[in-house]
């Protein structure tokens, strides 16, 4: 497989996954209004899962790595379970937000949540071995011809975004994804419609988390290795800076802004030549592009490249006239469906 | 009993320096009512450009002094040009902070930009090593100390027997019935901002001075435990900010010693985490929550 085939694997691999993420983040900060900065974790407590259930006993390879369990499950059955792992942490991480604070205060404790799990995991090296991270995580197309291997594991995880896809659309559309706009909109008044905020924002975080844990599991499983300085907080600022670019409720436009910034940008600022006297210099040029863009369209066009569509409904309100239906179409009373 | 009284030492000055980072950060808070993540790499900013001057020879304390004002000045123009615009214009508090947060990711790339990712180092200034009341520590931690010390007293000088803290703190307690008083509240937003950035360059810098080795993550790593200290005082209460660095610096110092150095940040982290969770007006502080963001 030549260097230029490779390179469009991992870039399709590398869109893939963060897909995955962004649609997790999606659901839990454009669709249900939770400011979640530490959903980096559920990545990595998905990548984590998968490595820990597919590398075998940390005695293994020469025993250079200590982790706890450390079993050989198939691809699979360990993939449900990150999924599952990501799950359980983002409503561990859902459970400190439902204190009510002001909303900076709640994006601080998710912040100082993603810093701490990072500490705590680099710094006890029993657990997931610490700062050095796993590696040798084993990859299922290793066994494979090389020529399509790797391609056969883009079309896997293409499967795993289709599959994401429709799960995405039954939550952000339909009755569901309306219950969770309310709620980011006005708590109080979707409380007094009958929504169970509590419900509602574990629940969020749980799916979204699931996501995560999916888009870490498969990005490991395919890096082979895994460690703290690979889920640092600046990693779910850029996951929220392809949402906002896109915009944040669109499905579409998260898409697209995941394609924009995780792709086009912080991948193709590899490729301005490197200027000797500076290392480090363009990847800071993406990191720099990557704030200057948040601010831009916050300050600018909050709503992103794509609005968020809201509902239309053809039923009016009274006879004749378009009052009822049109303005803030989400909010007009439709027949019960 | 011995290791106690030591880690006590070490949790003084390193309290020091968190108490003069969180005194500003509270300053900012008290005065515009917003979590500035920024704060964090204007820290890593002044120990870059301190770094720059005294590759030029110059004196250590005097571009700690020259730090401390270019930063300031960068905090005022953050304010006036960032920050103020986007409170008047409605901001949301969330989107406030991923503002805040991007701006000092931008700021901490630029000095990657200029000055590289690789640690630097003052070189060896902390001078001889004391030993007082069976603590040890570097001259240049005594003076750091000692020059925190200085500082708080001037301050609490200003807000209590000038005009100019007089309008401060009312500015910070009622903003809208400080202006009906004729306090021009804008310009005495410009002279906080100015005087809490002298705080994080001056705090850039000691951190630089004591840790020795540092490179363009030292300000944001630090601006959480400053963070935790201002919250644990109660943010916008400056003497609330100065006992709760002492107080994290210590109990960070302390559970070092006999638990493990590993965490000693994850202890601030859960001193921020619990107080915000339990009690966010901190120790000393007042109801803030239900204040709207002003610029």
């Amino acid at each position: 497989m030549s260097g230029i085939e490779f390179y469009i694997v991992v870039l399709l691999v590398y869109l893939g996954t963060d897909l995955l993420a962004a649609w997790g983040l999606n659901l839990e900060f454009g669709i249900a209004g939770v400011a979640n900065l530490a959903f980096i974790v559920v990545v990595a407590a998905g990548a984590y899962t998968y490595s820990i259930l597919s590398l075998g006993p940390d005695t293994g390879n020469g025993g250079f790595q200590q982790y706890v369990l450390g079993f050989r499950f198939p691809f699979f059955v360990a993939v449900v379970a990150a999924a599952l792992a990501g799950a359980a942490v983002g409503m561990v991480i859902g459970i400190t937000g439902l204190k009510r604070i002001r909303p900076d205060y709640q994006a601080m404790v998710m912040l100082v949540i993603s810093l701490m799990a990072a500490t705590v995991v680099g710094a006890d090296s029993g657990f997931l071995n610490g700062l050095a991270g796993l590696s040798l995580v084993p990859n299922p197309f290793s066994s494979l011809n090389s020529t399509f291997g790797p391609w056969v594991y883009v079309g896997m995880v293409a499967f795993a975004c289709l599959v994401g896809y429709f799960v995405m659309r039954r939550f952000t559309g339909g009755p569901m994804g309306r219950r969770l706009r309310a709620m980011r909109d006005d708590e109080h008044a979707a409380a007094a419609m009958g929504v169970s905020v509590v419900r509602l924002r574990l629940m969020s975080q749980a799916v979204g988390g699931a996501f995560g844990g999916v888009s870490g599991a498969l990005l490991v499983a395919f890096i082979g290795g895994w460690s703290p300085g690979g889920w640092a907080y600046v990693e779910t600022l850029a996951l929220l800076t392809a949402i906002i670019v896109g915009g944040m409720g669109n499905d579409f436009g998260v898409s697209i802004g995941t394609f924009l910034i995780a792709v086009l940008l912080l991948q193709g600022v590899q490729f301005l030549p490197p200027i000797r006297s500076h290392s480090g210099l363009t990847e800071a040029l993406g990191w720099i592009v990557l704030g200057v863009l948040t601010i831009a369209f916050l300050w600018i066009r909050p709503q992103g490249i794509f609005r968020e569509r809201r509902p239309r409904y053809r039923w009016r309100l009274g006879a004749g006239t378009r009052a009822g239906a049109d303005s803030g179409a989400g909010t007009s009373p439709a027949p019960p469906s | 009993m011995h290791l106690l009284i030591e880690a006590i030492g070490f949790g003084v000055a390193s309290g020091a320096v968190l108490a003069l980072g969180a005194v500003g950060f509270t300053l900012q808070f008290g005065i515009s009512n917003v979590l500035n993540l920024t704060y964090g790499s204007l820290m890593s900013l002044a120990a870059f450009l301190a770094l720059f001057m005294i590759n030029l020879g110059w004196n250590v304390w005097l571009t700690m002094a020259i730090g401390g004002l270019l930063i300031g000045i960068a905090s005022v123009a953050l304010n006036r040009g960032l920050l103020a615009p986007l409170i008047g214009r409605g901001m949301q508090r969330t989107s406030l902070i991923i503002v805040t947060a991007s701006a000092g990711i931008v700021l901490q790339y630029v000095i990657v930009a200029v000055a590289g990712p690789s640690t630097q180092s003052y070189g060896n200034l902390q001078g001889a090593t004391l030993h007082f009341l069976g603590w040890t520590l570097t001259t240049g931690q005594v003076v750091i100390i000692l020059l925190t010390v200085a500082l708080m007293a001037c301050l609490h000088l200003i807000l209590t027997r000038t005009q100019l803290g007089r309008a401060m703190r009312a500015t910070s307690a009622n903003r809208t019935l400080a202006r009906s008083c004729g306090i021009p509240t804008s310009r005495v937003s410009d002279i906080a901002w100015f005087l809490s950035g002298v705080l994080c360059g001056l705090a850039g810098i000691a951190l630089a001075i004591t840790i020795e080795s540092f490179d363009f993550t030292i300000g944001p790593i630090f601006l959480v435990p400053m963070i935790a200290a201002a919250v644990l005082g109660g943010v916008g209460q400056p003497y609330g900010a100065m006992v709760g660095g002492l107080v994290v610096g210590v109990v960070s110092q302390v559970s070092a010693a006999y638990w493990d150095p590993a965490y000693e940040n994850v202890v601030a982290l859960a001193i921020l985490i619990i107080m915000l969770l339990v009690r966010p007006r901190g120790l000393f502080g007042a109801n803030w929550s239900s204040r709207k963001l002003l610029a």
